[in-house]
């Protein structure tokens, strides 16, 4: 690759490609991979990019996405920066290691290339896949465009390997949308990422390692003599490093604007919030339209800002809270489904974070964007126009289906 | 804890003793071990005695166990330390010294002693018994000087003893009040043809005599009296009338004893903490349920494994099958075997099959009860003692092969066991 | 105490001939000390000596004539020390040393210093002189144990003994995976903070075994470190969940070695059926009752399936042949250097397939004779070897009847089983370079 060492420069990339390039800036030692639509030609680039001698980490292709995450695991007990992707039913055939990651305080990174969950039978994007597994312990990321995605990918390895936190990350961007948007994006000079990230030290913890020689996860628990103690204490301190995620996060996020000269909101941001009256939440990559749908408004003289949520899991609650203080009605726009609630999971997210604050005020579901559809300017203007009757008080019981005439 | 105290306390160095001492340390690798043995010297077998006396086995060449042997084990020796009394109480032995040792568990494996008949006169002349080293050495040398030797008793030790002298070249006498010789092992047809070959080695087999009265002819000789009034000249007699079990120490224990000391099946006495193996215990007989002594060497190895295992808590402790007559007997390059009750005359359920080899070829004797084995007595016929004691003691049906096993009973006996193992 | 040699009988292929007897006779002069005896109906039967570790001879000897030699096994008799009182012959239930009157003494079985003379002079293989025990202890004796004591394994099982040989040979410089399952289950990874072995070792998921140690090689092999990285995973983690991980592995070949320890079934959580359970079966879901009985369908056999993976080595192995698991441990691991090797070690259980805990290595020892365990190895390069050929082997009856599981069994069902054996054994030998390997 002729990137150039010590400088940034421009180039013009998917999504997918932009976390390929994000994944050679940080330089992980171990890659596994299998294709699954639409994270496909993410892989692909990693493979070529280390066909082509640029990424020198060593490649694993193996024969599912369960041996994928398996062999990642093995390698980052050996000592190993780790990095995958996957997809909707990779990421539901993943599923056994993957929930076991977080317990064994593995650092890796893995991008959800969001799509929607089967079935009806589909292939296309939705963030119902990730939302499946936001209870697992996961850090759970969400980027609005190509340029954060690149970012955020390097940012998720600082994260993940930060001794308060030790946890997996899902860096998390919308099928179709990002990984096929194709758009101009600077990339980061690889000695700056090198100085920004540091030497990967991922188990220090834990170690399969003839020179340390331990037991790795013996059987924990039961009845038996200091078995409840022991397990409580693993599940406590799985807590509080996935609370001490949301500073952490933030500090990175500043180092890396310092750094490369891009402040992005670590948790949610705050687009012309000041003097709202009514906010709509966005997640992912929806918030470009969104923006757009509330410039297009203040131009008409409305008073509408927009709250996006990219730290998705841990929630950050007292960041949304301190947003929401700010309005008198939300909207809030979910691509997918809690199927508990008849509402969208982020609208549940933020149900519960107003009911942990004296705050009160009126929240709008919207469900939009399932299976690949798309989340037009249109769309918004009915987010705002309903959020606005909900401000004078006149709530719908249940979720508005966005697409549900397209 | 004291440096006279052990967690097991090993009273008697011979067979059962250095058996239990093994026994033990497979299971507890630890606990002190201290075995006292009342002897100067390092362990040896009362059964190597006859042999010593007559020059064959050299005595500095018949240990047991040696200094090396102790070490490998994690034992400690204490030698001429005779225990003369048992507090079981204190769970403490004193010795004749008026030395002390405490215990938290005790095994006395003290052998037995000769008895001496009350003879007229008998204290007042030189006379040998064969228990201890020293009286083998002591025989051995007289044998140097004598000429004419007289043994009282026709036991194994009387007729081992009697074997060694006239192959040594002396003029040997036995005198036995039974009509037999060996009679508590063979039937009176296999003694016959035990005594005939002493007769042909020129031993004069003086049967069911009496010893009357003895007295001192010239300083280490004596003349000897017997009932038929017989006299003989002895330059060396040998009182070999029998053995009773050394349970002396055990006046005022309270510990129950009867001609020996009472054990059940894992060799534990009625005293808490005190065991007892070998020729001083008396434990249950296989075949009457009566408890015997059952004075042999294998039993006291069988009993005192027993013991030691059970001292140590051995988890694969098998209790004692029971106890059963058992004897093999090499004499003049002859070989005798018997086991189980090999002498009992027939009836009362009992078949006996004998077949005399022609007066030629050996001897052999089967006794049956409800076609299971209970004794066999053989005279030059090779035969698998140690076989023939677990058919007994499992009480192998030999319905289904009795034909064989009467023609043929070393193969027959072979291929049962051989089955068995597999 | 060390492992030493012995002579083996097998009454099956004795004819009674006596050549043994004949060549032992005339090696020693005089009388022969191994005794073969008709046992009625036509079988014969034997006395020798067994060289016991625990010797009653010994114990019984008043002139300390006999004792064990540690160092070669023999229980040793001096004729200068003996007094022929013939004592020893009462410790023996082998009759293994004799009186013999034409001698004047005992006599027993020295094994001639290492190479009986009986053992060649057998035409009809019916003695084995088994110095495998021995030459294994000479090799292995000194290295370090890496196992805890005082593993919670049921009694009787061979897990502890292969994974103790295992753990032994290849040392510390090792990662070991043990997937959930009975290896584990005795506390090999441990419990509660408490480690089950001194080495690296970790629980896999059931299904992902062989993909995480892949990922372990891979790191160390890009950091230039040479580690042996073995799998200990019972069949359900090989043949059933754990097979695509497996089969990937292999398929990539990785440079690990993949031990599957095969009782036949999920033991450890109750004796449930697994895709390696034998037909005819019992398990407790494939129970006998009125309608069905047992397993209905054949077992997988895997070691069959890794032959068409590419491995650099695939072997199967019994713990009633150690030597000859560890001729293959040796070769597996060399052999995982380049690629992936895998081993196939079959491990009665005395719980799930109710047998006595005493009889497990007549069991494994049977299963071979019987044929229905076949010890080989394959590389695509020689093809298939028998390591172990049964020319005459049991009838499987021989084997299953020793056995819990199959107890329900009637002739029928005995005899497909007999027939799957058959074919088998049939198929194997197509693999053979040359068919006469099989000899």
């Amino acid at each position: 690759m002729n990137q150039h060492v010590n400088s940034s420069r421009m180039i013009v990339c998917d999504g997918n490609e932009a976390a390929a390039r994000a994944v050679v800036l940080a330089r992980p030692d171990v890659v596994s991979v299998f294709p699954i639509t639409p994270q496909s030609s993410l892989v692909e680039s990693l493979a070529q990019f280390v066909a082509d001698g640029a990424l020198g980490a060593e490649l694993i292709n193996a024969e599912g996405e369960h041996s994928v995450l398996s062999a990642l695991q093995g390698a980052c007990l050996a000592g190993a920066r780790t990095y995958t992707a996957t997809s909707g039913p990779g990421l539901a055939f993943m599923f056994e290691p993957y929930v076991r990651t977080p317990g064994l305080r593995l650092p890796m990174v893995v991008s959800l290339v969001t799509r929607d969950m089967l079935s009806p039978q589909c292939v296309w994007g939705g963030q119902q896949d990730a939302m499946t597994v936001r209870e697992c312990g996961w850090i759970q990321i969400y980027c609005e465009d190509v340029q954060e995605v690149l970012d955020t990918v390097v940012m998720a390895f600082k994260l993940a390997e930060h001794k308060d936190v030790l946890l997996p990350v899902n860096v998390c961007h919308d099928g179709n949308y990002l990984s096929y948007g194709v758009s101009r994006v600077e990339l980061p000079a690889a000695e700056l990422v090198d100085q920004f990230l540091g030497q990967p030290e991922v188990n220090w913890h834990i170690a399969l390692d003839p020179e340390r020689p331990m037991s790795v996860d013996p059987l924990t628990g039961g009845t038996g003599p200091g078995g409840a103690a022991s397990f409580v204490g693993y599940r406590k301190s799985q807590v509080r490093g996935m609370a001490a995620a949301l500073e952490v996060f933030s500090d990175i996020h500043a180092e890396w604007g310092e750094r490369f000269g891009r402040h992005w909101a670590p948790l949610v941001e705050e687009y012309r919030l000041e003097d709202a009256d009514i906010a709509i939440i966005t997640i992912g990559s929806m918030t470009g339209a969104g923006k757009d749908a509330v410039d297009a408004a203040r131009d008409c003289g409305q008073k509408v800002g927009l709250i996006k949520v990219k730290t998705y899991r841990p929630f950050p609650r007292e960041a949304m809270i301190a947003a929401l203080g700010k309005v008198k009605a939300a909207g809030i726009v979910d691509r997918s489904v809690s199927f508990a609630w008849d509402c969208g999971p982020l609208h549940q997210d933020v149900m519960t974070a107003l009911f942990a604050s004296p705050l009160r005020l009126p929240l709008v579901g919207f469900i939009g964007g399932l299976a690949g559809a798309d989340i037009t300017a249109t769309h918004f203007e009915r987010v705002i126009a309903e959020t606005t009757r909900a401000a004078g008080g006149n709530v719908p019981s249940s979720p508005v289906w966005l697409n549900e005439h397209d | 804890m004291t440096d006279t105290h052990a967690h097991y306390l090993i009273v008697g160095s011979s067979h059962a003793g250095r058996e239990a001492l093994a026994a033990i340390r497979m299971a507890d690798p630890k606990g002190r071990l201290v075995m006292l043995s009342r002897e100067g010297r390092m362990p040896y077998s009362p059964t190597i005695l006859p042999y010593v006396a007559s020059g064959r086995s050299q005595p500095d060449r018949v240990g047991l166990a040696d200094a090396e042997w102790f070490t490998e084990n994690a034992a400690e020796l204490v030698l001429n330390a005779q225990v003369v009394a048992v507090d079981p109480a204190a769970r403490a032995v004193r010795l004749a010294d008026g030395r002390r040792w405490t215990y938290d568990k005790l095994l006395l494996a003290t052998g037995a002693e000769p008895v001496v008949p009350p003879v007229k006169g008998l204290d007042r002349v030189r006379y040998h018994v064969l228990r201890t080293l020293d009286d083998a050495l002591s025989i051995r040398e007289r044998s140097t000087q004598a000429r004419r030797a007289v043994v009282l008793g026709a036991g194994l030790v009387g007729m081992h003893a009697a074997e060694t002298m006239a192959a040594a070249g002396l003029d040997v006498t036995m005198v036995e009040m039974r009509p037999h010789v060996l009679a508590e092992y063979f039937d009176p047809k296999a003694s016959a043809l035990i005594r005939q070959t002493f007769e042909r080695h020129s031993v004069r087999m003086m049967m069911g005599r009496r010893l009357l009265w003895a007295m001192e002819t010239v300083p280490g000789s004596c003349r000897l009296g017997l009932d038929d009034g017989t006299e003989l000249e002895a330059d060396l007699l040998l009182v070999a009338a029998g053995v009773r079990p050394a349970m002396a120490m055990l006046a005022d224990s309270g510990i129950t004893i009867d001609k020996g000391i009472l054990v059940d099946d894992r060799m534990r006495t009625a005293a808490p903490g005190i065991w007892a193996a070998g020729d001083v215990a008396q434990a249950r007989g296989f075949l009457t349920g009566v408890p015997v002594v059952n004075g042999t060497l294998p039993e006291a190895v069988e009993q005192g494994r027993i013991a030691g295992m059970d001292m140590a808590s051995d988890p694969d402790l098998i209790p004692y099958g029971g106890g059963i007559p058992l004897n093999t007997y090499g004499f003049f390059g002859r070989h005798a075997m018997a086991v189980g009750t090999a002498a009992v005359p027939e009836g009362d359920g009992i078949e006996t099959v004998t077949d005399e080899g022609n007066g030629q070829n050996g001897y052999c004797r089967i006794v049956l009860k409800d076609n299971r084995l209970i004794g066999l007595a053989a005279i030059d016929r090779v035969m698998d003692a140690g076989i023939l004691w677990r058919l007994i003691l499992r009480r192998t049906d030999l319905s289904p092969v009795r034909q064989q096993f009467l023609s043929h009973p070393l193969e027959t006996a072979r291929a049962l066991m051989s089955r068995g193992w597999r | 105490m060390p492992s030493q040699d012995t002579i083996r009988f097998i009454p099956e292929r004795c004819d009674g001939c006596g050549d043994c007897m004949t060549a032992c006779a005339k090696a020693k002069g005089g009388a022969s000390r191994i005794s073969i005896v008709g046992s009625g109906g036509g079988g014969w039967d034997i006395a020798l000596c067994r060289q016991c570790g625990d010797p009653k001879c010994v114990a019984n000897c008043p002139a300390g004539a006999l004792d064990k030699h540690y160092g070669s096994g023999i229980v040793g008799w001096s004729q200068d020390l003996c007094v022929d009182c013939h004592l020893c012959t009462i410790g023996c239930a082998y009759g293994g040393i004799v009186f013999e009157s034409a001698a004047g003494h005992v006599q027993k079985c020295d094994l001639c210093d290492g190479t009986p003379a009986c053992v060649p002079a057998c035409g009809k293989g019916a003695l084995e002189h088994l110095s495998a025990a021995a030459r294994l202890h000479e090799t292995h004796a000194d290295k370090e144990d890496l196992f805890v004591p005082g593993l919670s394994a049921c009694q009787g099982c061979n897990s502890e003994l292969l994974i103790r040989h295992t753990m032994r040979r290849i040392g510390r410089n090792s990662v070991v995976a043990a997937p959930p399952g009975c290896i584990p289950g005795m506390g090999t990874v441990g419990y509660n903070g408490q480690t089950g072995a001194k080495m690296p070792i970790f629980h896999p998921l059931l299904t992902n075994t062989a993909a995480m140690l892949a990922g372990v090689k891979r790191q160390y092999e890009r950091r230039g470190k040479d580690i042996t990285v073995v799998a200990l995973a019972g069949d359900g983690g090989a043949v059933d969940v754990g097979f695509q991980s497996l089969s990937g592995a292999a398929e990539r070949g990785e440079r690990i070695l993949f031990i599957c320890v095969d009782n036949e079934g999920y033991m450890n959580t109750g004796m449930q059926a697994s895709g390696s359970t034998p037909f005819g079966s019992w398990t407790s879901t494939t129970p006998v009752g009125t309608v069905e009985r047992g397993k209905s369908t054949d077992g997988k056999y895997l070691p069959q399936l890794m032959m068409g993976h590419g491995c650099a080595y695939v072997a199967t192995a019994s713990t009633a042949f150690l030597d000859d698991y560890h001729t293959k441990l040796e070769k597996a691991l060399a052999a995982s250097r380049t690629g992936f090797a895998y081993l196939h070690v079959h491990a009665p259980c005395p719980t799930g397939w109710r047998f006595p805990a005493a009889m497990t290595t007549e069991v494994c020892r049977r299963q071979v004779e019987s044929n229905f365990v076949t010890l080989w190895e394959f590389t695509a390069e020689d093809g298939l070897r028998f390591t172990h050929a049964v020319d005459r082997p049991r009838p499987l009856s021989d084997y299953v009847g020793m056995i819990g599981k199959y107890k329900h069994l009637g002739n029928a069902e005995i005899e497909r089983i007999q027939a799957s054996v058959n074919r088998r054994v049939a198929f194997l030998k197509g693999f053979c370079r040359q068919p006469s390997a099989a000899e």
